[in-house]
């Protein structure tokens, strides 16, 4: 007696186990049809909602385009950051493809270690970009993976060295920070602080805006309120900085405070150009994705020992 | 004896005193408290800053509140806003469109928006819950596809609606107040209000006392459509720049502050004034915690708590009312 | 099996919700037989079964079962001493399969998993022996029809030993080669010596299969004889009772012109050919038993739901008019006071005034739609006293109010409304005595008025004493109508059985 409930879970196996031949078959004919030993090069991205990781992944996409005879490129990304384990599954089913490397940006720094750990020792290249996994944990699992991205601390250290020739010794600044979570996050307001520490600026303040101008928005308008002696603001990104540009706005203080931002974005380009941001430090994302591509094809080629290489981070102020 | 819209003719102003006074209680003990931890709290700057601030969330809030009452909700509110900013964002430094016309667009954006979400869960009579659900994800989509997912800077040429100022108060507090008072006004006193209060309460009843809830009902969620529009164009002037991201976790404020407000989530007990206290007091309560400098998970917690807290006042409000009207 | 001491025996059985529904009871039931229970609509037969089967607990005395004391709690308590039911509404979850729900609370399995194939074998069986052989236990309950998910109740209940079987209205879904199944599998439980209580308006299937008959009227037990020995003249007799009660006085009033005429209005199975005509300044009853078909008919009608064919007159007119919604009615003038005032007719926690005002307010507001509160209130107030709505205030919300009185808001809401066809349907249950009367007489000046009035009822003594004229449905027909003086409570039970009769 055939029903529902049996026909129902049949078909859909048999339609999954057809599909699996089909792209089996279908690889095997690429791999035979297509270069020998051209190699497949995984990007797995963190945000595909974040204007900052669209520029990685386009500057990757168009350097493949143009290298199209040296590897393919396979881009996968999550919805938000915080989607941790869609991320480690996007991992794993790059490992069954037996792609030959895998460049991650990874969503969280901690909890993707072990599937890297699992990819490595199926004989695949990892090379982590933008976010650098945390070196406790890489140390604690055995682990030596390249980390080729910017220094987040040192950029914004330059940025802030940059503010801090524009104020006084002892003047007031405040900190808007990235996501509480977020390791770039916590990277850059270590180095706001210290170039603000360096300089012997007062830090009064130093609180979340979530990435976000309309979250970073309401927190420096409080911040203006109860410091109504602030000098400059330094925000984690440029996202914010708008955010603190709207409420300097509101408060009538934008003739008094200075902001500095991160990331470059197009947005804040007008903002330096009107001189109402002072700087931001531009980590070029469109190559990012970049160096770490051409990191693992250089490893695949040289089996070269895995070593850390640093990014530029430029700082791009008010003309 | 309630503050429900329907249960006293004339709830807005004569009966201010009584009405209000758990939520009025409320948000004086919090700026009390923060007038008292903080320097600076208690200033005007302080409060101008909150007027400034709240007026999308109030709209939105507003909105929110209809679509309780009638029994309904949408949670793609925030997601909308995110597009509504995006289209007038692009409007303006892509297409080069002139305000107006801009701001046109992002109106039909907005209705266009609601009229989905109404249509779909009046025609299929879907629960408006899931429905918005989808409208939430493709709102999202679809600001991260007209901006590409990236910040529009428009300049101060947008700044004309958030920048005018009429008696040292915004354009857009102005705005909202006038739909606040006009929206209770409405809710309480007119045929239509009426209507929303009979559905939000027995939906079958009203359609077997021969009128039609349904184009009542889509009618709540094109007003939505057309307030959260509202909304984001004066964040977006408010920015001068819109962010695809704007708005997450707009519709959750929108619903705690209805709630607040004791406006029930089961439908046909709601009024607007109250919500606006709730937008108040989680404003307050934002900005003086900012202003105290307080850490990020001691900010979520204490909101989290306020929230709980609010709710059990307002309840118990209800029942010391009681009793002092049978005593 | 000796079929002379009694196996349940019952006695002085009281049940009292809003008034007394069981009322000194006593019966007993023999091993091996089959004991039939029958009696009017609210007679208390389901009442007493489901006290059988632990569902309800009696407010005084006492059962005995085997010789012992037997007083369940509930349905499991019954079920471990051999007393099992089959509910006339379906206990069935529809979202499991067949096996599964037949054999539910005794799943066979290892360690917590189910053991399917066990479960398959063990519900086919159960099937066979009601002849469900083409049933697949593992398909979906509600993939079945109702008389289907009638039998697989059935069969789950006979799955398990018991000594005392209820059943019903075992047969009400289920078509003529289903019933003769039944009938077989109650034979053979019958020679192993259980007994069976059966419960049906079916008049032949009772003379049919049963060996005793009880009759139950009012809460009362009218008599228990041998089915040999009564004829359905006699039966039909002591379900309805010699005297007709007190008559509500009315006046008699010449029927005006026809207000509204239906013809072949069809829904589904429970309307399947209505046709009527009222007349102003008349109330026109409509009896029949449970599940005949009038409330479907009146929502049809109304446009509540949505009717299959049929056509609608309105006064003389010779075109149809057309109703798709409860908006179209009310436009015409039809009004429909459904039975369930709580969930389908009253804003519960609004205002009196607020109800009463609900289908009016376009003429009680200025142009916008503002509200003339003060008009409100004066109309309102107007209606309730009107109709003597007994509140502190028309401030009051509805639910504080008796279900009288709420009825009264109802009946506010729609003569301020001013329709003229008035659809009342059950508008006295629940409703005190007292109330009771002030509600007949609210009717009978509303036809007096010249209003189109009609009334359903399961209350045959209200109907005699209100109407004019009383339709009779059965099976989804009206089977019969009868004036005023040409009734008799006989006559209309026999044709709202009638439909029942020869299916």
């Amino acid at each position: 007696m055939l029903n529902r409930k049996v026909i129902y879970p049949t078909f859909v196996s048999t339609l999954a186990t057809t599909l699996f031949f089909v792209a089996g078959c279908q690889r095997n004919d690429n791999s035979q049809s297509g270069t020998p030993g051209k190699p497949r090069v995984a990007l797995v991205m963190k945000s595909l909602a974040n204007e900052f990781f669209l520029t990685m992944e386009s500057g990757a996409r168009a350097h493949q385009k143009a290298h199209a005879a040296e590897y393919e490129l396979l881009v996968n990304g999550i919805k938000d950051e915080l989607d941790v384990s869609r991320q480690i599954d996007l991992v794993e089913q790059m490992i069954a493809q037996k792609v030959n490397a895998i460049v991650i940006a990874p969503a969280d720094s901690k909890a993707l270690v072990p599937v890297c750990k699992k990819a490595q020792q199926a004989g695949i290249v990892v090379v982590n970009i933008d976010n650098k996994f945390d070196d406790a944990v890489l140390g604690d699992s055995g682990l030596k993976l390249p980390f080729v991205g910017p220094d987040n601390r040192k950029g914004a250290r330059a940025v802030g060295d940059l503010l801090a020739k524009k104020l006084k010794t002892g003047d007031q600044v405040a900190i808007v920070e990235g996501a509480p979570n977020a390791f770039n996050g916590l990277q850059r307001k270590a180095g706001f602080e210290d170039a603000m520490k360096a300089a012997g600026m007062n830090i009064v303040g130093s609180q979340s805006g979530y990435w976000e101008t309309d979250k970073a928005n309401p927190v420096v308008a409080a911040m203006l309120t109860e410091h109504p002696g602030l000098k400059a603001l330094l925000c984690a990104n440029d996202n914010m900085a708008l955010g603190a540009v709207a409420a300097l706005r509101a408060a009538g203080k934008q003739e008094q405070v200075l902001v500095v931002g991160y990331d470059g974005i197009g947005a804040v380009r007008q903002l330096l150009k009107e001189g109402n941001v002072l700087a931001t430090a531009d980590q070029h994302a469109d190559q990012l994705a970049v160096f770490g591509i051409e990191y693992a094809l250089e490893m695949l080629k040289t089996k070269s020992a895995p070593a850390d290489r640093n990014t530029p981070v430029d700082v791009v102020s008010t003309p | 004896m309630n503050r429900t819209a329907n249960s006293s003719a004339r709830p807005l102003l004569r009966s201010f005193p009584t009405e209000y006074l758990g939520l009025t209680l409320a948000l004086s003990a919090l700026v009390g408290v923060f007038s008292l931890i903080t320097d600076h709290f208690f200033s005007v700057t302080t409060f101008r800053t909150i007027a400034n601030q709240i007026p999308s969330a109030v709209l939105v809030a507003t909105a929110m509140t209809y679509l309780l009452v009638i029994a309904e909700i949408d949670l793609s509110v925030g997601s909308v806003l995110g597009f509504c900013s995006a289209v007038l964002g692009v409007a303006m430094t892509q297409w080069h469109w002139p305000l107006p016309l801009a701001v046109i667009g992002t109106i039909a954006a907005g209705l266009l928006c609601g009229a989905f979400n109404g249509l779909v869960s009046v025609h299929w009579r879907l629960p408006s819950f899931i429905v918005t659900l989808g409208m939430l994800e493709m709102a999202r989509g679809a600001a991260h596809a007209v901006t590409r997912s990236q910040t529009q800077y428009i300049g101060s040429s947008v700044e004309a609606i958030a920048g005018t100022s009429i008696c040292g108060l915004s354009l857009p507090f102005l705005l909202a107040m006038v739909i606040v008072v006009a929206a209770q006004l409405v809710l309480t006193r007119t045929v239509f209000g009426r209507y929303l209060v009979a559905i939000g309460t027995n939906a079958e009843a009203v359609r077997l006392s021969g009128i039609d809830p349904r184009p009542i009902k889509l009618a709540v969620f094109l007003l939505t459509g057309l307030l959260v529009a509202l909304a984001a164009i004066i964040d977006t002037s408010r920015f001068q720049s819109a962010n695809p991201n704007a708005g997450t976790g707009f519709e959750l404020q929108a619903i705690a502050a209805a709630v607040i407000g004791g406006t029930s989530l089961m439908g046909g007990r709601g009024s607007v004034v109250p919500t606006l206290f709730g937008v108040l007091i989680t404003a307050v309560l934002n900005t003086g915690l900012a202003a105290v400098g307080a850490r990020d998970e001691t900010k979520r917690l204490i909101t989290g708590l306020v929230i709980i807290a609010a709710v059990i006042l307002d309840q118990y409000r209800h029942r010391l009312g009681a009793k002092w009207k049978n005593s | 099996m000796n079929s002379g001491t009694p196996l349940l025996a019952i006695d002085r059985l009281c049940k009292a919700y809003a008034g007394p529904v069981l009322d000194g009871i006593a019966f007993d039931l023999l091993a091996g037989e089959v004991h039939a229970l029958v009696g009017e609509n609210g007679a208390g037969k389901s009442t007493l079964s489901k006290i059988v089967a632990g569902l309800v607990q009696p407010d005084e005395g006492t059962m005995t079962l085997r010789g012992q004391p037997y007083a369940p709690h509930n349905k499991n308590g019954a079920e471990r001493q051999g007393v099992r039911m089959v509910m006339q509404e379906l206990n069935l979850i529809g979202n499991l399969t067949v096996a599964e729900s037949v054999l539910l609370g005794n799943l066979p399995h290892r360690w917590g998993w189910i053991d399917w194939r066990e479960l398959r074998d063990r519900a086919r069986g159960i099937f066979e022996r009601v002849g469900l052989t083409d049933i697949d236990p593992g398909c979906f309950v509600k993939s079945l029809g109702v008389g289907r998910q009638q039998l697989v109740e059935i069969a789950a209940v006979l799955a398990r030993p018991c000594d005392v079987l209820i059943l019903d209205e075992p047969t009400a879904a289920l078509t003529a080669p289903e019933i003769e199944r039944l009938f077989v599998e109650i034979a053979k439980l019958k020679a192993a010596g259980t007994a069976i209580l059966y419960i049906s308006h079916r008049m032949e299937e009772i003379q049919r299969i049963s060996d005793r008959i009880s009759v139950l009227r009012d809460g009362r037990l009218i008599a228990t004889r041998p089915a040999a020995e009564l004829s359905l003249d006699e039966i039909v007799r002591m379900m309805v009772g010699r005297e007709l009660g007190e008559a509500i006085h009315r006046e008699s009033v010449t029927a005006g012109p026809v207000a509204l005429r239906v013809e072949g209005l069809r829904r589904g199975d429970a309307v399947r050919d209505v046709s009527f005509e009222t007349r102003r300044g008349e109330i026109l009853g409509f009896a029949g038993l449970m599940g005949s078909g009038r409330t479907e008919t009146m929502r049809a009608l109304f446009g509540a739901d949505r009717a299959d064919g049929g056509e609608i007159f309105l006064c003389d007119e010779e075109k149809p008019v057309r109703i798709r919604s409860p908006r179209d009615a009310v436009r015409r003038g039809i009004a429909l006071l459904t039975e369930n005032r709580k969930e389908e007719g009253l804003l519960l926690p609004l205002p009196i005034r607020a109800n009463i005002t609900f289908l009016c307010l376009g003429q009680l507001s200025r142009a916008g739609g503002w509200i003339r509160a003060a008009t409100e209130l004066a109309e309102a107030t107007r209606w309730g006293n009107a109709l003597s709505v007994r509140c502190h205030s028309y401030e009051q919300r509805v639910d504080e109010l008796s279900g009288g009185n709420q009825q009264k808001v109802m009946i506010a809401k729609w003569l301020f409304r001013n329709c003229d066809v008035l659809i009342f349907d059950e508008p006295t249950r629940g409703i005190d005595v007292g109330a009771k009367f002030e509600i007949y007489q609210l009717l009978a000046d509303l036809a007096a008025q010249g209003k189109a009035v009609i009334v359903v009822s399961s209350d045959l003594k209200e109907l005699m004493a209100l109407c004019d004229r009383i339709a009779v449905m059965s099976a989804g027909r009206v089977a019969a109508t009868f004036r005023r003086g040409e009734w008799t409570q006989d006559k209309i039970m026999t044709a709202a059985l009638s439909g029942y009769l020869n299916q």
